[in-house]
């Protein structure tokens, strides 16, 4: 029985710096990118469309978009695939593993970037099996980062669902265990897994480190075009960023919409 | 003493523009133990929080002894109170939590450890002095929370559902103990409770709370015997509460002025078998009361009692007996016959008169 | 396991090709690889003596631990702060707030080095501005620096702290205030006796990830300063993947020193988290409105909190 309360003014205040602490950097490059001249003046002196113009007529960047789409779209799918049937055999028939399995997901996580790719590059740089500067070695790797997050999502949707309680349901009513799974299972996870998955790609979409160590000079995602195009032009370069950003902001805001949607369906 | 030690007069809250509490009026004398009574959303909570200095009022005034609680700060008010989620501190130990306003208020160590020695008695948890809460059944908990809030002696103890969180055997247990402790330190005490049961066994007097106004106090024999609308007649008990064409058909005319009557279950006599009849023909007093046909419908045993459901004059009617091995009839929709007691009949006001 | 069931084994097989292949044995990998000679045979301690010999490395890892608990340290503070603040809005701003703060997350690594250099770099909008302005006081400041790297380092870590942080607010449940107001603290006396040690865990878990994500950044540093600061990330990267690959094996230990200092930060916070746990356990088993809702927005809080920590 809590009143709405107005927050008092050294929390506005203090809210208030923190965004604008926040903010600046991409409003900063925001206008930069739509900047004609912008020197020692608070605002831009003149406004043009000539660098986002320039961007979209970059072919190397429409490539290097591309690359990155297809690369997450393989790698988030793939992750899908494996993991779904894991995840469901895991915490469905061995919960016993459970421990062992949130040590095993939970390292991606302790590891930096650079000392995976220290790893990858070494067991996969000669020997049997050379895959350097290779998509599937890349692949491989982006499947490593989003472990967590596929692990995690799909276990809370299975949890949430109770998808024990459904399973032994639905068989008690005759059906077979793999029609249980695809008719019953399935569609109710749906939603939450729909979550982990979009989390997923925003996430193999930002990726910096991996790429560029692992493949730098193969393949160009765009993140690797924005680090090879920040010292030529800067104006271009903040039209790329900000195309990016807006691209991730797209999508985290699906994500979230979407995360609301299934907490409150589940909730009631 | 004081007739009045603590007075509230006029008190009104507003949530948004609804109005959660309506002009209250209460006093209580000292070392009395009043129960604040009512459905969720009826304001009880809210009244005592606005006690307790933890809502702001909207209108009216606070007096406690002889000061004006209305502008003070909750920490200044000496008012105890234990919550129905114990809200114990869960980094402290039990003998923290019992110290912690003696602390606050500067109290030295050694007097504060006596102190606490005190309370862990009253509240029978010496063993666990050194525990944590969460490590405690939720009865232990609530004895805690009770210890810390009379720790600081305060002038008033206020209890928002404090047995509402526990099992029905421990609520039973801890009611008892805090009535003891309550008397034994005659500590002036306001206790909120939607348990009718709970507001009869351990108040002094009850408050019954219906849309942020107090609809009828008095003491527990007098509110139970005599509710004075339809709502506290529902509330307080199974009575039947009959419109008055209802009661016309049961009773006859000259029943009286009111809209809606109520009676009580346990006033309808059922005659099981010839003996009762017998029994009820023999005593002359029983001349004034009336005879019906029903039908049973469905028989309820509580125990001690026995609830009958039984259709009579085409109303549903609650009547309860006194569970003595042989008034059980096996069979339902069975006939029977009522006895009617017209003195039993009460009038009840209309609601929000 | 019973019989029929044992089929559903086969559903673990690709999870744990994968796994094998891609996680563990390029971790063995480098730690086989760290114990060798250069050159890639044998078994000898001799890439760790050289990093402890070394004046090069060991600064760099010096300089690592200093940003990072620079970073960390302030990032909290600020966090803490913020956290606090926001639990004292109505859900829908907090809200709002929250999800700005997650969105400025997202905004890591090469872009926000960008936007940096945009805003303070050599030609830099503000150092501009601040030089016709004759503000002096931001004369000597560089970008490319030490305080220019830490400034750049706090960005990422304010709103991670932040997502972290919140929800162990509202662990701090208002009954608690009420019943120590009834009891006669002052506000401070409340957060000194009862709210910040039960904040305590969160904050040194916090920390810990706070410190593991400065540790393991690469992207910013790497953007920003290239190989001119010597930090440990930007060493291995160069010593690994960098135009002359010399010496791999002495950058598998150093990468294998980084990954122990991160998992070390990682396991305080595991250890930290379970004690809040502890502390709430109890509670669990009567759970109010307030505090499922706290749950929830809590595992979304740390779902966006994860991503920059990658």
């Amino acid at each position: 029985m809590t009143t709405q309360r107005k927050a008092r003014w050294p929390h506005r205040a203090l809210m208030l710096l923190l965004m604008i602490y926040l903010l600046l950097p991409l409003l900063g490059t925001f206008l930069y990118g739509f900047a004609k001249e912008w020197q020692t003046t608070i605002l831009p002196q003149g406004w043009t469309l000539e660098w986002v113009a320039g961007m979209f007529q970059d072919v190397r960047f429409l490539e290097a978009l591309w690359t990155s789409l297809y690369l997450c779209l393989i790698s988030v799918g793939l992750s899908l695939a494996v993991m779904l049937p894991a995840v469901f055999v895991i915490t469905v028939y061995l919960p016993k593993w459970e421990s062992f399995m949130k040590g095993l997901v939970v390292l991606p996580y302790a590891v930096p970037g650079v000392v995976a790719a220290v790893g990858l590059i070494r067991t996969y740089s000669s020997g049997p099996i050379d895959l350097a500067g290779t998509a599937y070695l890349l692949i491989g790797a982006y499947f490593v980062v989003i472990l967590p997050y596929m692990y995690q999502g799909i276990r809370n949707s299975l949890l949430t669902v109770s998808a024990v309680e459904l399973l032994h349901a639905a068989e008690l009513l005759g059906a077979k265990r793999m029609r249980a799974f695809l008719t019953v299972i399935l569609p109710n996870i749906w939603p939450g897994i729909m979550i982990s998955t979009l989390l997923s790609f925003s996430v193999l979409f930002g990726e910096f480190v991996l790429t560029n160590m692992l493949v730098g000079g193969h393949i160009l995602t765009i993140q690797v075009y924005l680090y090879q195009r920040v010292a030529e032009s800067g104006h271009l370069a903040s039209a790329i960023a900000i195309t990016y950003f807006i691209f991730i902001l797209a999508i985290s805001t699906v994500w979230m919409k979407l995360g609301k949607k299934f907490n409150g369906e589940v909730r009631g | 003493m004081n007739a009045s030690y603590l007075e509230l007069q006029g008190i009104r809250k507003l949530f948004g523009d609804q109005p959660v509490l309506n002009d209250v009026d209460l006093t209580i004398r000292e070392g009395e133990l009043v129960t604040l009574l009512g459905p969720s959303g009826c304001g009880k909570s809210t009244l005592l929080r606005c006690i307790a200095g933890l809502t702001e009022l909207d209108g009216g005034r606070i007096r406690l002894g002889q000061q004006d609680l209305s502008n003070l700060p909750p920490r200044n008010r000496e008012v105890g109170m234990v919550f129905q989620s114990y809200a114990l501190f869960p980094n402290l130990t039990v003998a923290d939590n019992i110290e912690y306003g003696l602390k606050m208020r500067g109290v030295a160590k050694k007097e504060r450890m006596l102190r606490c020695e005190e309370l862990l008695a009253l509240v029978d948890l010496e063993d666990k002095r050194g525990a944590y809460p969460q490590h405690l059944s939720g009865g232990q908990q609530q004895r805690v929370a009770l210890a810390r809030s009379l720790a600081v002696q305060p002038k008033l103890l206020l209890l928002d559902e404090p047995l509402s969180a526990l099992d029905a055997k421990i609520r039973k247990n801890l009611r008892t103990e805090i009535r003891q402790i309550q008397k034994r330190l005659k500590m002036t005490t306001i206790f909120v409770t939607h348990d009718q049961e709970e507001a009869l066994t351990l108040s002094d007097r009850i408050c019954i709370m219906n849309h942020g106004r107090i609809v009828q106090d008095g003491s527990p024999e007098s509110i139970y015997s005599a509710p004075r609308t339809e709502f506290v007649a529902r509330f307080i008990g199974s009575y039947n509460v009959l419109s008055r064409a209802e009661a016309s058909r049961l009773f006859g005319e000259g029943i009286g002025q009111a809209d809606s009557f109520a009676l009580r279950p346990e006033s309808v006599k059922l005659l099981m078998d010839r003996s009762d009849a017998e029994e009820l023909a023999a005593a002359p007093a029983n001349a004034s009361k009336r005879t019906i046909e029903g039908t049973i419908d469905s028989i309820h045993i509580l125990g001690n009692v026995i609830r009958y459901f039984v259709d009579a004059a085409g109303i549903r009617l609650t009547i309860d007996r006194l569970n003595d091995g042989r008034s059980l009839r096996a069979n339902d929709q069975s006939g029977v016959r009522l006895v009617l007691d017209p003195s039993q009949l009460l009038q009840l006001e209309k609601e929000g008169a | 396991m019973k019989n029929r069931n044992r089929w559903m084994l086969l559903g673990l097989i690709p999870f744990a090709v994968m796994v094998l292949a891609f996680q563990v044995a390029p971790i063995l990998s480098m730690l086989m690889g760290s114990f060798s000679k250069s050159g890639g045979s044998g078994f000898t301690f001799k890439q760790y003596d050289k990093i402890l010999h070394s004046a090069f490395y060991l600064q760099a890892i010096k300089n690592s631990f200093l940003i990072s608990a620079y970073s960390s340290i302030v990032g909290i503070i600020v966090g803490l702060l913020c956290a606090y603040s926001i639990t004292r809005f109505s859900p829908r701003i907090r809200d709002r707030l929250l999800m700005l703060s997650n969105m400025t997350s997202n905004f890591a690594g090469v872009p926000l080095a960008f936007a940096y250099i945009i805003l303070l770099g050599n030609n830099g909008v503000f150092t501009l501005l601040f030089k016709q302005w004759g503000w002096s006081v931001f004369a000597d400041f560089n970008l490319y620096s030490w305080t220019g790297l830490v400034l750049v380092y706090v960005y990422f870590q304010v709103p991670l702290a932040l997502l972290l942080l919140y929800p162990s607010f509202y662990g701090i449940r208002d009954q608690w205030k009420e019943a120590a107001s009834l009891l006669g603290a002052n506000r401070w006396q409340f957060w000194r006796s009862v709210g910040l040690p039960m904040l305590t865990p969160a904050i040194f878990g916090t920390l810990g990830i706070l410190f593991a994500n400065a540790m393991g950044a690469y992207a910013t540093a790497y953007a920003l300063v290239g190989g001119n600061y010597n930090l440990l990330a930007i060493r291995i990267g160069s010593l690994v993947a960098g135009d002359i690959v010399n010496q791999p094996e002495l950058g598998n230990a150093l990468a294998v020193l980084l990954a122990l200092s991160t998992l070390l930060a990682v396991f305080l916070n595991h250890k930290m988290t379970k004690r809040s746990l502890e502390f709430t356990s109890e509670y669990r088993s009567k759970p109010s409105a307030k505090r499922s809702r706290g749950r929830l927005t809590g595992t979304n809080a740390n779902a966006g909190a994860k991503e920059e920590a990658v």
